[in-house]
């Protein structure tokens, strides 16, 4: 019974969704993972700090209270402590500094890459193009999820298959590749996030910028727009399906021959 | 100047009363009193707002209000509560309190200072009236970004007016502030005896004329961008969207300071005032003080790390965001090392010093975190942001200012209130605030956007604990709210020094002190 | 009394310079750029005077088109991709579409990756330096004529030309509502 009850618990949607989730994904890119363990070391920097910090101040609080008799020191001013505790934590931020420096020049560099994938943000969706293989199509967030979310639409939400994160035309991407990403907009600022996929830019209308990803695993990956773009910015999501490269050029090759219309 | 003062008091028997007093009053308390009174409503109006925003996002799918909408409420939430609700609370601080801590009469151009007021319900009556509007509010965020902001409605050039408003308000204040305070300090206070109220003040004060017209210049060009075919913000003139980024956040990093640097001046004053002992390292405190406001202008772009800016930048502005850092920890350790050893007592107003501590720096961790730029990338426009600076911004600024109401406030009325349910309002706003933001941190690091209406059903739990805490907090301050009408209420008289521990010019003055004070010059030592 | 006179006015000139910085920066992003070398953006004007220096270093130059605010127009490069010899001088096009049946005026606005490399592709003919008249359902072929500077870094070997297409038929007044 309680195998069985363990059994739906996993298998049920809402479990597969993480709720209660509380960090940031490690990913399954060199970039979301240099994002996430810079990310940890500074949180557990800021904690060990606090600890010290808050600690002082809780044991001040106990025991140097009027309540308990304690008399007022007199010293208000040292030279010396001022310069320890501003030298001390300049230190500190050097020591993090050198690994960050360090992450932020391999994210930034994205020379090498063997495909390119332009991203154009508009009001209210996605459109790709790969450019090598002349592919372009648009993705927008999918039919069930854009009835579903209407005000006084009547359909629960938590029955919706991936709610609001959900599109009609899905991205593939090969793994183990170096795939640079163009990202533009055709009206206002959208940004592109999928954060197992690490690192985010925005798309900027008239101008591109660049990242780029080499995902390590097959998966299906899902983000959002990440740029306040006006009244459905909550609701132009993507969806990045990572599959083998073979698998990959089998599926440019289908889309080549479709011609996959493009409909807004 | 004694005889012009004495000339003007003969004046007061024909002085007029009710609403002509308030209109035409260039006192400073009377001017204060306006400014905070004012504050709280917009904090009302805000907070509303902030529970329209929570009510919708209680649970995933969409319940209450349509997505344009939503985005307004985000937008005026964010205007209405930095400059109607915080600002203006600390330029009512300000009012009050400078003239009484340095011993000067009152502000150096008082009608000046009338007018600084009155700007104010002017300015948002026509900001908030855009809601009404067809074409509804101003709904591209408070950072008004183009080129989003250039397809808004009718409610633009309203909105632009407004805050132009605004900004001379801030600007016409500040000068009013600097004057008085460089002129008007009772002979024998030097500048490195005034109390660090007054001094964060002072920094503030030059903070708010170097940045304000700089929101003015980008608020300007948006509106000839719109309507008069300039092309700053659009690429097909030669222009960038980006640009308005970099002249937007120049001026509002050093708005964030603006925000928070009376705060400090109120936890430096309220902290030596319940532990009997002097603020540890006042020298300290005024360098670091002045090295924040400094170094706030150089760290702009960190608000923009991922528009693509050359690497270069990025690092630039990473380093000097971490070395920010450094100042504002040395406040932290000043202030702790005030309380060490000190003989503390736990008065509402010492409860929220507290708390403003411990919180602020919860804020200033993930402020960290957030310069970090690697980092960043995943957590930039998410959540993670949203609790950053609402930590900093309430439990930091309001929890000041919340404080220095509790303190001042037998001093201003000559009444107290009551201690156990100032008390039960910390401890409730305290639990509450939390409630709402700190699992804020959580959603934003599991992937949620900001500014959007509805989101993932993985994200509903924590967004209903936190939807759940604004309620409690707002309902809380009501609790203040009645806790100041009983205070005015009460017939007792409080003391000149209200408070054991409680050092400065404004506590040898009667509470509350006279109409007009320090019409003749206290003596220093 | 002391100097309040001095005060005044002297924070109201600080004030007033303030504002005026902010429109400052509007040509101090450019000088900054330019003497950083931080430039991220390609030639806004003709260059002159270029000479062919062809070297031994081949790289990929990739075009790409985006078209903005829905406007009625197809623009399409019409080489997607070619190998360009540094130093020597290239001739490609764009191919502009009205699909509408007025007559309408198109800006063109060029944006170059990686942005720290953009200051080496020059553009000595280029469509984006003028706005285009082009009379309804009439196709257009629009010239753009280059050369890679020879200064370009050692390890770009792809350098990616965009071009976003704007209707600026309707200069004063932006863009509709949504």
């Amino acid at each position: 019974m309680k195998i069985f009850s363990i059994i739906l618990m996993v298998i049920s949607p809402t479990a597969a969704l993480a709720a209660w989730e509380t960090n940031m994904p490690r990913g399954v890119t060199p970039t979301s993972e240099i994002a996430y363990d810079l990310h940890m070391l500074i949180f557990y920097i800021t904690v060990v700090i606090g600890i010290l910090v808050f600690g002082a101040m809780l044991y001040s609080i106990i025991y140097h209270r009027k309540s308990l008799g304690h008399k007022p020191a007199s010293f208000h001013e040292s030279t010396k402590v001022e310069i320890i505790w501003t030298v001390i934590p300049f230190i500190i931020l050097v020591g993090m500094a050198v690994p960050a420096t360090k992450a932020l020049i391999l994210m930034e560099d994205t020379r090498d890459s063997e495909i390119t994938l332009k991203v154009t943000g508009y009001q209210w969706m996605w459109q790709y193009e790969y450019l090598e293989d002349s592919v372009s199509f648009f993705s927008k967030i999918d039919n069930e999820s854009n009835v579903a979310r209407r005000l006084d639409s009547g359909v629960d939400v938590t029955g919706v298959d991936h709610y609001l994160r959900n599109v009609d035309n899905v991205v593939v991407l090969p793994t183990n590749t170096k795939v640079r990403i163009l990202l533009t907009a055709s009206d206002v600022i959208h940004a592109w996030w999928v954060p197992e996929l690490g690192g985010k830019k925005d798309a900027i209308p008239g101008y591109i910028n660049e990242m780029w990803v080499d995902i390590k695993e097959p998966g299906v990956y899902r983000g959002q727009c990440a740029e306040l773009c006006g009244k459905d910015h909550g609701f132009m999501p993507i969806v990045v399906k990572a599959v083998p490269k073979n698998e990959y050029y089998k599926w440019v090759s289908i889309q080549k021959s479709n011609k996959v219309a493009i409909t807004k | 100047m004694s005889a012009n003062i004495d000339k003007l008091h003969d004046d007061h028997s024909h002085t007029p009363t009710g609403i002509m007093r308030w209109i035409t009053t260039t006192n400073h308390k009377d001017i204060g009193t306006m400014y905070l009174w004012f504050s709280l409503i917009m904090f009302f109006i805000g907070g509303l707002m902030a529970l329209v925003i929570r009510a919708e996002l209680f649970q995933p799918g969409l319940q209450l209000v349509v997505p344009g909408f939503f985005n307004q409420m985000t937008t005026m939430h964010a205007l209405v509560m930095i400059f109607g609700a915080v600002m203006p609370a600390f330029v009512g601080l300000a009012n009050w309190q400078i003239p009484i801590m340095i011993g000067a009469p009152d502000m150096a151009l008082p009608r000046l200072n009338n007018w600084s007021f009155w700007i104010l319900p002017f300015a948002f009556t026509m900001m908030l009236s855009t809601l009404f509007f067809e074409s509804g509010g101003p709904a591209a965020g408070w950072t008004l970004y183009p080129p989003l902001s250039l397809q808004g409605g009718d409610s633009m050039p309203f909105v632009i007016l407004s805050i132009h408003l605004l900004g001379l308000s801030s600007i016409l204040g500040a000068i009013n502030v600097i004057a008085t305070i460089l002129n008007m300090r009772a002979p024998g206070m030097t500048l490195m005896k005034m109390p660090i109220f007054v001094w964060t003040w002072l920094i503030t004060a030059f903070l708010l004329i170097a940045s304000m017209p700089v929101l003015a210049g980008a608020i300007t060009m948006l509106l000839t961008d719109r309507f008069f075919g300039t092309s700053f913000f659009t690429a097909s003139g030669g222009g960038d969207p980006v640009l308005f980024q970099h002249i937007f956040w120049f001026f509002g990093h050093p708005e964030v300071y603006i925000l928070i640097l009376p705060a400090f001046g109120i936890v430096s004053t309220i902290i030596p005032a319940f532990s009997r002992k002097k603020l540890f390292g006042y020298d300290s405190m005024v360098y670091a003080t002045a090295s924040i406001a400094l170094l706030s202008f150089i760290v702009w772009a960190h608000h923009m790390f991922t528009v693509g800016m050359p690497l270069a930048g990025e690092l630039f502005f990473m380093f000097t965001t971490m070395l920010i850092a450094v100042p504002t920890g040395v406040k932290v350790f000043n202030w702790v090392a005030t309380m060490w050893r000190g003989s503390m007592t736990f008065e509402t107003p010492m409860l929220f010093a507290i708390a403003f501590i411990v919180l602020f720096t919860v804020g200033g961790f993930s402020g960290l975190m957030l310069a970090m730029v690697p980092a960043d990338f995943q957590y930039h426009d998410t959540y993670f942001v949203v609790a950053h600076f609402h930590y900093v911004l309430v439990p930091g600024a309001v929890f000041a200012i919340i404080a220095a109401v509790y303190y001042w406030l037998p001093k201003w009325t000559g009444k107290m209130y009551n201690e156990s349910l100032g008390k039960l309002h910390f401890w409730l706003t305290t639990f509450f605030v939390n409630l709402t933001f700190f699992p804020m941190h959580f959603v934003g690091l599991a992937g949620m956007p900001r500014r959007i209406p509805d989101y993932a059903v993985q994200f509903a739990d924590f967004n209903a604990i936190a939807s759940v805490g604004a309620f409690g907090f707002g309902l809380s301050q009501l609790l203040f709210v009645y806790i100041l009408y009983n205070a005015l209420k009460q017939r007792v008289t409080a003391e000149d020094k209200c408070w054991e521990g409680a050092e400065g010019l404004e506590w040898t003055l009667s509470s509350p002190p006279p109409y007009h004070s320090f019409e003749k010059a206290p003596k220093i030592d | 009394m002391k100097n309040f006179k001095n005060i005044y006015l002297s924070l109201t000139l600080f004030a007033v310079f303030m504002f005026s910085f902010s429109y400052m920066l509007v040509p101090l992003y450019d000088i900054f750029c330019e003497i950083t070398g931080l430039n991220g953006k390609t030639n806004q004007e003709k260059v002159m005077n270029i000479n062919e220096n062809p070297t031994e270093r081949f790289i990929r130059v990739k075009f790409t088109s985006t078209i903005a605010n829905s406007a009625p127009f197809i623009f399409e490069p019409v080489d997607r991709e070619m190998t360009v010899q540094i130093g020597k001088i290239y001739n490609t096009f764009y191919t502009l579409t009205n699909n509408s049946n007025s007559l309408k005026h198109a800006t063109a606005s060029p944006s170059v990756v990686p942005s720290e490399d953009a200051e080496y592709f020059k553009k000595i003919e280029c469509f984006c330096f003028s706005q285009q008249e082009i009379n309804g359902l009439e196709t257009k072929e629009l010239p753009l004529q280059f050369i890679i500077d020879d200064d370009l870094p050692s390890d770009t070997k792809t350098l990616i030309l965009s071009y976003t297409m704007f209707n600026t038929t309707d200069q004063i007044g932006s863009n509709l509502e949504k």
